[in-house]
Protein backbone atom coordinates (compact mmCIF):
# COMPACT_ATOMS: atom_id res chain seq x y z
CA UNK A 1 0.00 0.00 0.00
CA UNK A 2 1.65 3.27 -1.06
CA UNK A 3 1.04 6.34 1.01
CA UNK A 4 1.56 10.05 1.15
CA UNK A 5 3.41 10.99 4.32
CA UNK A 6 3.95 14.42 5.82
CA UNK A 7 5.20 15.24 9.32
CA UNK A 8 4.58 11.67 10.37
CA UNK A 9 0.99 11.74 9.08
CA UNK A 10 0.20 8.95 6.65
CA UNK A 11 -2.48 8.95 3.93
CA UNK A 12 -2.72 5.66 2.03
CA UNK A 13 -3.18 6.08 -1.69
CA UNK A 14 -6.00 3.55 -1.97
CA UNK A 15 -8.45 5.51 0.23
CA UNK A 16 -10.84 8.37 -0.22
CA UNK A 17 -11.09 11.05 2.43
CA UNK A 18 -13.46 13.44 4.11
CA UNK A 19 -10.87 15.98 5.21
CA UNK A 20 -13.32 18.12 7.20
CA UNK A 21 -14.48 15.12 9.23
CA UNK A 22 -11.04 13.44 9.33
CA UNK A 23 -12.41 10.13 8.05
CA UNK A 24 -10.99 7.71 5.47
CA UNK A 25 -13.24 5.51 3.34
CA UNK A 26 -12.38 2.38 1.36
CA UNK A 27 -14.84 0.91 -1.10
CA UNK A 28 -14.81 -2.84 -0.82
CA UNK A 29 -15.44 -5.33 -3.62
CA UNK A 30 -18.85 -6.16 -2.24
CA UNK A 31 -19.97 -2.54 -2.70
CA UNK A 32 -19.93 -1.78 0.98
CA UNK A 33 -17.47 0.70 2.49
CA UNK A 34 -15.06 0.47 5.39
CA UNK A 35 -14.30 3.63 7.35
CA UNK A 36 -11.90 4.80 10.01
CA UNK A 37 -10.07 7.77 11.51
CA UNK A 38 -7.21 9.40 9.69
CA UNK A 39 -3.76 9.66 11.19
CA UNK A 40 -4.22 13.35 12.21
CA UNK A 41 -7.53 12.45 13.83
CA UNK A 42 -6.07 9.71 16.01
CA UNK A 43 -3.10 11.90 16.91
CA UNK A 44 -5.39 14.77 17.82
CA UNK A 45 -7.64 12.52 19.86
CA UNK A 46 -4.86 10.96 21.86
CA UNK A 47 -4.87 7.50 23.34
CA UNK A 48 -8.32 5.97 23.28
CA UNK A 49 -9.73 4.92 26.62
CA UNK A 50 -13.13 3.85 25.32
CA UNK A 51 -15.25 3.62 22.22
CA UNK A 52 -18.94 2.93 21.91
CA UNK A 53 -20.35 1.95 18.53
CA UNK A 54 -23.83 2.50 17.20
CA UNK A 55 -25.54 -0.83 16.65
CA UNK A 56 -25.38 -2.73 13.39
CA UNK A 57 -28.53 -2.16 11.42
CA UNK A 58 -28.65 1.48 12.47
CA UNK A 59 -29.37 3.88 9.60
CA UNK A 60 -27.24 7.01 9.60
CA UNK A 61 -27.38 10.21 7.60
CA UNK A 62 -24.20 11.79 6.31
CA UNK A 63 -22.48 13.54 9.22
CA UNK A 64 -24.14 11.55 11.96
CA UNK A 65 -22.04 9.79 14.53
CA UNK A 66 -21.31 6.11 14.02
CA UNK A 67 -19.37 5.81 17.27
CA UNK A 68 -18.39 7.91 20.25
CA UNK A 69 -14.78 7.97 21.29
CA UNK A 70 -13.30 8.91 24.63
CA UNK A 71 -9.63 9.66 25.09
CA UNK A 72 -8.02 10.67 28.33
CA UNK A 73 -9.34 14.21 28.15
CA UNK A 74 -11.99 14.39 25.41
CA UNK A 75 -15.18 12.83 24.14
CA UNK A 76 -16.25 13.17 20.54
CA UNK A 77 -18.05 11.54 17.64
CA UNK A 78 -16.83 9.49 14.70
CA UNK A 79 -19.02 10.96 11.96
CA UNK A 80 -19.85 9.05 8.80
CA UNK A 81 -19.29 10.98 5.56
CA UNK A 82 -21.79 8.72 3.79
CA UNK A 83 -25.40 7.91 4.57
CA UNK A 84 -26.22 4.27 5.01
CA UNK A 85 -26.74 1.28 7.23
CA UNK A 86 -24.10 0.05 9.63
CA UNK A 87 -23.44 -3.54 8.65
CA UNK A 88 -20.46 -4.20 10.89
CA UNK A 89 -18.34 -2.56 13.57
CA UNK A 90 -14.88 -3.39 14.86
CA UNK A 91 -16.12 -3.54 18.42
CA UNK A 92 -14.76 -7.00 19.20
CA UNK A 93 -11.23 -6.04 18.20
CA UNK A 94 -11.37 -2.80 20.20
CA UNK A 95 -12.46 -4.76 23.25
CA UNK A 96 -9.22 -6.68 22.97
CA UNK A 97 -7.09 -3.64 22.21
CA UNK A 98 -8.49 -0.18 22.73
CA UNK A 99 -5.45 1.42 21.08
CA UNK A 100 -6.02 -0.01 17.60
CA UNK A 101 -6.72 3.35 15.98
CA UNK A 102 -3.65 4.83 17.71
CA UNK A 103 -1.46 2.00 16.40
CA UNK A 104 -2.88 1.18 12.98
CA UNK A 105 -5.63 3.63 11.99
CA UNK A 106 -5.82 2.41 8.39
CA UNK A 107 -5.60 -1.34 9.01
CA UNK A 108 -6.61 -3.11 12.19
CA UNK A 109 -8.02 0.17 13.56
CA UNK A 110 -10.92 0.40 11.10
CA UNK A 111 -14.12 1.41 12.83
CA UNK A 112 -17.30 0.81 10.86
CA UNK A 113 -18.54 -0.87 7.68
CA UNK A 114 -21.47 0.70 5.95
CA UNK A 115 -23.96 -0.15 3.18
CA UNK A 116 -24.18 3.23 1.43
CA UNK A 117 -27.68 4.56 0.80
CA UNK A 118 -26.84 7.43 -1.59
CA UNK A 119 -23.54 6.33 -3.05
CA UNK A 120 -23.82 8.08 -6.43
CA UNK A 121 -24.57 11.46 -4.82
CA UNK A 122 -22.26 11.29 -1.83
CA UNK A 123 -19.15 9.47 -3.05
CA UNK A 124 -18.10 12.45 -5.27
CA UNK A 125 -18.02 14.59 -2.12
CA UNK A 126 -14.99 12.62 -0.93
CA UNK A 127 -11.47 13.43 -2.07
CA UNK A 128 -8.97 11.09 -3.65
CA UNK A 129 -5.77 10.60 -1.71
CA UNK A 130 -3.84 13.02 -3.94
CA UNK A 131 -6.33 15.83 -3.49
CA UNK A 132 -6.84 15.03 0.18
CA UNK A 133 -3.11 15.06 0.78
CA UNK A 134 -2.82 18.59 -0.61
CA UNK A 135 -5.56 19.77 1.73
CA UNK A 136 -4.08 17.90 4.67
CA UNK A 137 -0.64 19.36 4.13
CA UNK A 138 -2.11 22.84 4.51
CA UNK A 139 -4.06 21.78 7.56
CA UNK A 140 -1.01 20.19 9.17
CA UNK A 141 1.10 23.31 8.66
CA UNK A 142 -1.69 25.63 9.80
CA UNK A 143 -2.18 23.62 12.96
CA UNK A 144 1.51 22.94 13.48
CA UNK A 145 0.74 19.27 13.74
CA UNK A 146 2.71 16.08 13.79
CA UNK A 147 1.35 12.56 13.91
CA UNK A 148 2.50 9.88 16.30
CA UNK A 149 1.38 6.30 16.68
CA UNK A 150 1.31 4.17 19.81
CA UNK A 151 4.05 1.57 19.83
CA UNK A 152 3.31 -2.05 20.69
CA UNK B 1 -14.95 39.18 17.31
CA UNK B 2 -16.69 39.04 20.65
CA UNK B 3 -17.77 36.43 23.13
CA UNK B 4 -21.28 35.93 24.43
CA UNK B 5 -21.85 35.51 28.15
CA UNK B 6 -25.05 33.82 29.20
CA UNK B 7 -25.36 34.29 32.95
CA UNK B 8 -28.14 31.87 33.82
CA UNK B 9 -27.79 32.39 37.56
CA UNK B 10 -29.33 29.71 39.76
CA UNK B 11 -31.10 27.11 37.64
CA UNK B 12 -32.55 23.67 38.16
CA UNK B 13 -30.02 20.85 38.41
CA UNK B 14 -31.22 19.60 35.04
CA UNK B 15 -30.77 22.96 33.35
CA UNK B 16 -27.28 23.32 34.78
CA UNK B 17 -26.30 20.45 32.47
CA UNK B 18 -28.76 21.04 29.65
CA UNK B 19 -27.61 24.58 28.98
CA UNK B 20 -24.21 23.85 27.50
CA UNK B 21 -25.43 20.78 25.63
CA UNK B 22 -28.13 23.01 24.10
CA UNK B 23 -25.87 25.93 23.18
CA UNK B 24 -23.36 23.52 21.62
CA UNK B 25 -26.04 21.68 19.65
CA UNK B 26 -27.36 24.96 18.27
CA UNK B 27 -23.93 26.18 17.16
CA UNK B 28 -22.56 26.31 13.62
CA UNK B 29 -19.29 27.50 12.11
CA UNK B 30 -20.39 31.13 12.03
CA UNK B 31 -21.68 31.24 15.60
CA UNK B 32 -20.08 33.37 18.24
CA UNK B 33 -18.14 31.67 21.03
CA UNK B 34 -20.18 31.58 24.20
CA UNK B 35 -19.64 31.09 27.89
CA UNK B 36 -22.53 29.99 30.07
CA UNK B 37 -22.47 30.51 33.83
CA UNK B 38 -24.92 28.70 36.09
CA UNK B 39 -25.19 27.02 39.44
CA UNK B 40 -27.73 24.38 40.41
CA UNK B 41 -30.46 24.99 42.94
CA UNK B 42 -29.89 21.59 44.48
CA UNK B 43 -27.13 18.96 44.61
CA UNK B 44 -26.94 16.15 42.10
CA UNK B 45 -24.58 13.54 40.72
CA UNK B 46 -23.27 13.62 37.18
CA UNK B 47 -21.52 10.67 35.54
CA UNK B 48 -19.20 10.72 32.57
CA UNK B 49 -20.47 9.84 29.14
CA UNK B 50 -19.07 6.33 28.97
CA UNK B 51 -19.51 5.30 32.57
CA UNK B 52 -21.94 2.62 33.67
CA UNK B 53 -24.24 4.07 36.28
CA UNK B 54 -24.63 1.06 38.57
CA UNK B 55 -20.89 0.43 38.64
CA UNK B 56 -19.91 3.96 39.57
CA UNK B 57 -22.63 5.36 41.81
CA UNK B 58 -24.54 4.04 44.82
CA UNK B 59 -27.83 4.61 43.05
CA UNK B 60 -30.01 3.43 45.93
CA UNK B 61 -28.34 5.85 48.34
CA UNK B 62 -28.76 8.74 45.92
CA UNK B 63 -32.45 8.13 45.39
CA UNK B 64 -33.14 7.54 49.08
CA UNK B 65 -31.49 10.87 49.83
CA UNK B 66 -33.10 12.88 47.06
CA UNK B 67 -29.99 13.21 44.90
CA UNK B 68 -30.84 13.24 41.19
CA UNK B 69 -28.38 11.60 38.81
CA UNK B 70 -27.67 12.41 35.19
CA UNK B 71 -25.09 11.64 32.53
CA UNK B 72 -23.18 14.32 30.62
CA UNK B 73 -21.84 14.15 27.09
CA UNK B 74 -18.37 14.86 28.39
CA UNK B 75 -15.98 12.17 29.58
CA UNK B 76 -14.36 11.60 32.93
CA UNK B 77 -15.77 10.31 36.16
CA UNK B 78 -18.72 10.70 38.50
CA UNK B 79 -18.87 14.07 40.23
CA UNK B 80 -20.93 15.61 42.97
CA UNK B 81 -22.26 19.03 41.99
CA UNK B 82 -24.09 21.56 44.14
CA UNK B 83 -24.96 25.20 44.65
CA UNK B 84 -21.49 26.01 46.03
CA UNK B 85 -19.94 25.56 42.59
CA UNK B 86 -20.19 28.13 39.80
CA UNK B 87 -20.22 26.14 36.58
CA UNK B 88 -18.57 27.71 33.56
CA UNK B 89 -18.94 26.23 30.11
CA UNK B 90 -16.93 27.56 27.17
CA UNK B 91 -18.59 26.66 23.89
CA UNK B 92 -16.65 27.37 20.72
CA UNK B 93 -17.49 26.56 17.08
CA UNK B 94 -15.20 23.69 16.18
CA UNK B 95 -13.81 25.59 13.22
CA UNK B 96 -12.69 28.42 15.54
CA UNK B 97 -11.06 26.22 18.20
CA UNK B 98 -7.51 24.86 18.17
CA UNK B 99 -7.21 21.44 16.59
CA UNK B 100 -5.20 19.66 19.27
CA UNK B 101 -6.86 18.78 22.57
CA UNK B 102 -3.86 20.00 24.54
CA UNK B 103 -4.02 23.38 22.81
CA UNK B 104 -7.76 23.63 23.51
CA UNK B 105 -7.12 23.24 27.22
CA UNK B 106 -4.14 25.59 27.21
CA UNK B 107 -6.08 28.34 25.49
CA UNK B 108 -9.38 28.06 27.31
CA UNK B 109 -8.21 27.27 30.83
CA UNK B 110 -6.12 30.44 30.95
CA UNK B 111 -9.17 32.53 31.89
CA UNK B 112 -10.30 30.41 34.86
CA UNK B 113 -6.70 29.99 36.05
CA UNK B 114 -6.08 33.74 35.91
CA UNK B 115 -9.37 34.38 37.70
CA UNK B 116 -8.24 32.26 40.62
CA UNK B 117 -4.86 33.98 40.64
CA UNK B 118 -6.55 37.36 40.72
CA UNK B 119 -8.51 36.23 43.76
CA UNK B 120 -5.18 35.54 45.46
CA UNK B 121 -4.90 31.78 44.79
CA UNK B 122 -1.63 30.74 43.07
CA UNK B 123 -3.40 28.46 40.62
CA UNK B 124 -1.69 26.82 37.65
CA UNK B 125 -2.88 24.78 34.72
CA UNK B 126 -1.47 21.32 35.16
CA UNK B 127 -1.67 19.55 31.81
CA UNK B 128 -3.63 18.03 30.47
CA UNK B 129 -6.68 19.47 32.15
CA UNK B 130 -6.31 20.03 35.90
CA UNK B 131 -6.22 23.37 37.67
CA UNK B 132 -4.06 23.05 40.75
CA UNK B 133 -2.80 25.03 43.71
CA UNK B 134 0.50 23.80 45.10
CA UNK B 135 -0.31 20.20 44.19
CA UNK B 136 -3.98 20.34 45.18
CA UNK B 137 -6.72 20.23 42.58
CA UNK B 138 -9.03 23.24 42.64
CA UNK B 139 -10.82 22.62 39.38
CA UNK B 140 -11.57 19.61 37.27
CA UNK B 141 -12.34 20.24 33.65
CA UNK B 142 -13.43 18.27 30.63
CA UNK B 143 -13.85 18.72 26.91
CA UNK B 144 -16.02 17.24 24.24
CA UNK B 145 -17.18 17.77 20.70
CA UNK B 146 -20.96 18.21 20.71
CA UNK B 147 -22.46 18.89 17.31
CA UNK B 148 -20.31 21.47 15.56
CA UNK B 149 -18.90 22.86 18.81
CA UNK B 150 -16.08 22.19 21.18
CA UNK B 151 -17.17 22.39 24.79
CA UNK B 152 -14.83 22.93 27.74
CA UNK B 153 -16.48 22.65 31.15
CA UNK B 154 -15.33 23.40 34.67
CA UNK B 155 -16.34 25.15 37.85
CA UNK B 156 -15.24 27.67 40.44
CA UNK B 157 -15.53 25.60 43.59
CA UNK B 158 -16.36 27.90 46.46
CA UNK B 159 -17.05 25.01 48.82
CA UNK B 160 -17.31 21.22 48.58
CA UNK B 161 -19.07 18.42 50.41
CA UNK B 162 -16.27 15.84 50.55
CA UNK B 163 -18.22 13.45 52.74
CA UNK B 164 -21.17 13.29 50.40
CA UNK B 165 -18.95 12.93 47.35
CA UNK B 166 -17.23 9.93 48.95
CA UNK B 167 -20.55 8.49 50.05
CA UNK B 168 -22.28 8.48 46.67
CA UNK B 169 -19.56 6.54 44.89
CA UNK B 170 -19.72 2.79 44.38
CA UNK B 171 -16.55 1.55 46.02
CA UNK B 172 -15.14 -1.94 46.60
CA UNK B 173 -14.85 -1.53 50.37
CA UNK B 174 -15.44 0.91 53.19
CA UNK B 175 -11.67 1.18 53.62
CA UNK B 176 -11.56 2.35 50.01
CA UNK B 177 -14.27 4.90 50.70
CA UNK B 178 -12.39 6.14 53.72
CA UNK B 179 -9.23 6.47 51.63
CA UNK B 180 -11.18 8.37 48.98
CA UNK B 181 -12.58 10.78 51.54
CA UNK B 182 -9.23 11.50 53.13
CA UNK B 183 -7.47 11.79 49.79
CA UNK B 184 -10.04 14.27 48.57
CA UNK B 185 -9.63 16.36 51.70
CA UNK B 186 -5.90 16.36 51.10
CA UNK B 187 -5.79 16.79 47.32
CA UNK B 188 -8.98 18.68 46.46
CA UNK B 189 -9.25 22.24 47.64
CA UNK B 190 -11.74 25.07 47.34
CA UNK B 191 -11.76 28.84 47.16
CA UNK B 192 -12.98 29.05 50.76
CA UNK B 193 -10.27 26.69 52.03
CA UNK B 194 -7.58 28.67 50.26
CA UNK B 195 -8.74 32.16 51.12
CA UNK B 196 -10.93 31.94 54.19
CA UNK B 197 -12.38 35.36 55.00
CA UNK B 198 -10.56 36.84 51.99
CA UNK B 199 -12.64 34.75 49.60
CA UNK B 200 -14.59 36.87 47.11
CA UNK B 201 -18.35 36.87 47.16
CA UNK B 202 -20.16 34.83 44.58
CA UNK B 203 -20.87 37.87 42.40
CA UNK B 204 -17.30 39.13 42.71
CA UNK B 205 -15.96 35.72 41.72
CA UNK B 206 -18.26 35.59 38.71
CA UNK B 207 -17.21 39.01 37.46
CA UNK B 208 -13.55 38.24 37.91
CA UNK B 209 -14.04 35.06 35.90
CA UNK B 210 -15.82 36.84 33.05
CA UNK B 211 -13.15 39.56 32.90
CA UNK B 212 -10.28 37.08 32.90
CA UNK B 213 -11.87 34.93 30.20
CA UNK B 214 -12.27 38.03 28.03
CA UNK B 215 -8.69 39.12 28.71
CA UNK B 216 -7.21 35.69 28.00
CA UNK B 217 -9.00 35.49 24.66
CA UNK B 218 -8.46 39.15 23.78
CA UNK B 219 -12.13 39.52 23.03
CA UNK B 220 -14.90 41.77 24.17
CA UNK B 221 -17.70 40.04 25.96
CA UNK B 222 -21.35 40.97 26.12
CA UNK B 223 -24.25 39.66 28.10
CA UNK B 224 -26.82 37.77 26.13
CA UNK B 225 -29.72 35.34 26.51
CA UNK B 226 -30.45 32.00 24.94
CA UNK B 227 -31.76 32.52 21.42
CA UNK B 228 -34.74 30.74 19.93
CA UNK B 229 -32.76 27.83 18.54
CA UNK B 230 -30.94 27.34 21.84
CA UNK B 231 -34.24 27.42 23.72
CA UNK B 232 -35.54 24.69 21.45
CA UNK B 233 -32.42 22.61 22.08
CA UNK B 234 -32.90 23.14 25.82
CA UNK B 235 -36.24 21.40 25.54
CA UNK B 236 -34.69 18.46 23.71
CA UNK B 237 -31.75 18.14 26.10
CA UNK B 238 -33.91 18.46 29.22
CA UNK B 239 -35.84 15.47 27.99
CA UNK B 240 -32.72 13.53 27.05
CA UNK B 241 -30.78 14.18 30.24
CA UNK B 242 -33.76 13.26 32.41
CA UNK B 243 -34.54 10.04 30.57
CA UNK B 244 -33.89 6.62 32.04
CA UNK B 245 -32.71 5.42 28.66
CA UNK B 246 -29.93 8.02 28.55
CA UNK B 247 -28.93 7.46 32.14
CA UNK B 248 -28.94 3.68 31.94
CA UNK B 249 -27.21 3.26 28.62
CA UNK B 250 -24.33 0.86 28.63
CA UNK B 251 -21.09 2.71 29.09
CA UNK B 252 -18.46 0.05 29.24
CA UNK B 253 -15.68 2.31 30.46
CA UNK B 254 -14.49 1.20 33.81
CA UNK B 255 -11.60 2.79 35.60
CA UNK B 256 -10.47 0.52 38.37
CA UNK B 257 -9.62 2.79 41.20
CA UNK B 258 -10.53 6.44 41.48
CA UNK B 259 -8.72 9.52 40.27
CA UNK B 260 -8.65 12.24 42.89
CA UNK B 261 -6.50 14.70 40.96
CA UNK B 262 -3.96 14.55 38.15
CA UNK B 263 -1.41 12.00 39.32
CA UNK B 264 -3.30 10.99 42.46
CA UNK B 265 -5.36 7.81 42.50
CA UNK B 266 -7.01 5.58 45.06
CA UNK B 267 -6.78 1.93 44.10
CA UNK B 268 -7.30 -1.44 45.66
CA UNK B 269 -6.23 -5.01 45.00
CA UNK B 270 -6.40 -8.32 46.79
CA UNK B 271 -3.97 -11.21 46.65
CA UNK B 272 -4.50 -14.77 47.82
CA UNK B 273 -1.35 -15.69 49.70
CA UNK B 274 -0.96 -19.20 51.16
CA UNK B 275 -1.72 -17.72 54.59
CA UNK B 276 -4.88 -15.91 53.53
CA UNK B 277 -6.23 -13.01 51.54
CA UNK B 278 -4.37 -9.71 51.81
CA UNK B 279 -5.96 -6.50 50.54
CA UNK B 280 -4.12 -3.26 49.86
CA UNK B 281 -5.97 0.03 49.56
CA UNK B 282 -3.54 2.64 48.37
CA UNK B 283 -3.22 6.27 47.45
CA UNK B 284 -0.73 6.47 44.60
CA UNK B 285 0.77 9.87 43.98
CA UNK B 286 2.57 9.71 40.65
CA UNK B 287 4.98 6.79 41.20
CA UNK B 288 5.01 6.99 45.00
CA UNK B 289 2.95 5.18 47.60
CA UNK B 290 1.34 8.10 49.39
CA UNK B 291 -0.89 6.15 51.77
CA UNK B 292 -1.64 2.50 52.47
CA UNK B 293 -4.13 0.38 54.38
CA UNK B 294 -3.64 -3.35 54.62
CA UNK B 295 -6.28 -5.82 55.67
CA UNK B 296 -7.22 -9.42 55.21
CA UNK B 297 -7.78 -12.75 56.86
CA UNK B 298 -4.15 -13.70 57.46
CA UNK B 299 -2.40 -14.09 60.83
CA UNK B 300 0.42 -11.79 61.81
CA UNK B 301 2.32 -11.54 65.11
CA UNK B 302 2.61 -9.22 66.94
CA UNK B 303 -1.10 -8.54 66.42
CA UNK B 304 -0.63 -4.78 66.06
CA UNK B 305 2.03 -4.99 63.34
CA UNK B 306 -0.02 -3.70 60.41
CA UNK B 307 -0.05 0.04 61.17
CA UNK B 308 3.72 0.00 61.52
CA UNK B 309 4.10 -1.92 58.26
CA UNK B 310 1.83 0.58 56.50
CA UNK B 311 3.95 3.44 57.82
CA UNK B 312 7.16 1.64 56.81
CA UNK B 313 5.95 1.34 53.23
CA UNK B 314 4.42 4.80 52.89
CA UNK B 315 6.68 6.99 50.78
CA UNK B 316 8.13 4.04 48.89
CA UNK B 317 8.44 4.22 45.14
CA UNK B 318 5.89 2.01 43.46
CA UNK B 319 8.44 -0.57 42.42
CA UNK B 320 8.43 -4.16 43.56
CA UNK B 321 12.08 -3.93 44.58
CA UNK B 322 11.74 -1.06 47.04
CA UNK B 323 8.43 -2.30 48.40
CA UNK B 324 9.93 -5.71 49.01
CA UNK B 325 13.07 -4.27 50.62
CA UNK B 326 11.07 -2.10 53.00
CA UNK B 327 8.71 -4.98 53.87
CA UNK B 328 11.61 -7.35 54.50
CA UNK B 329 13.38 -4.81 56.73
CA UNK B 330 10.18 -4.33 58.73
CA UNK B 331 9.74 -8.13 59.07
CA UNK B 332 13.31 -8.43 60.36
CA UNK B 333 13.32 -5.34 62.63
CA UNK B 334 10.00 -6.26 64.26
CA UNK B 335 10.61 -10.01 64.31
CA UNK B 336 7.31 -10.57 62.48
CA UNK B 337 5.80 -14.01 62.27
CA UNK B 338 3.13 -14.50 59.63
CA UNK B 339 2.38 -18.06 58.52
CA UNK B 340 1.91 -18.17 54.76
CA UNK B 341 2.38 -14.43 54.32
CA UNK B 342 5.77 -13.11 53.23
CA UNK B 343 7.14 -9.62 52.52
CA UNK B 344 6.98 -10.54 48.84
CA UNK B 345 3.19 -10.96 49.15
CA UNK B 346 2.85 -7.47 50.56
CA UNK B 347 4.98 -6.01 47.76
CA UNK B 348 2.95 -7.95 45.20
CA UNK B 349 -0.47 -6.78 46.37
CA UNK B 350 0.63 -3.14 46.53
CA UNK B 351 2.01 -3.42 43.01
CA UNK B 352 -1.22 -5.04 41.85
CA UNK B 353 -3.17 -2.13 43.27
CA UNK B 354 -0.78 0.36 41.71
CA UNK B 355 -0.80 -1.35 38.36
CA UNK B 356 -4.57 -1.09 37.73
CA UNK B 357 -5.45 0.57 34.45
CA UNK B 358 -8.72 1.79 32.93
CA UNK B 359 -10.61 -0.89 31.04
Amino acid sequence: MTSHIYRGCEFPADRYYDVERDVWVLRDEDGFVTMGMTDPAQAQCGKFVHIRFKATGRILQRGQSAATIESAKWVGPFPTPLSGEIIATNEAAYRQNILLANKDPYGAGWLVRLKPAHFEEEWPLLLSSDLAFDRYREKIVERDMRCYRCAD
Amino acid sequence: MSFRVIDGGMVSWLDSQAIYHAVASAMNGASEPTVTLVHPSKPYICIGYHQELEKEVDVAYCYENGLPITRRQVGGGAVYLDENQLFWHLIIPRSQAPYRIEDIYTRYLAGPVNALRRMGIPAVHRPVNDIQVEGRKIGGTGAATIGDAVVIVGSLIFDFNYELMARVLKVPSEKFRDKVYHSMREYLTTITRELGSRAPTWEQGKHILIEEIAKSLSRDVYLDRLNEREQAEMGIWRETLASNEWLSQAGGLRHKGLKIAEGVHVREAAHKAPGGLIRATIVAKEQTLDDLTLSGDFFIFPDNSLPGLETALTGSSLTEQELHERSLKYWQDQNIQSPGLAPADVALVVMQAAGEQAT
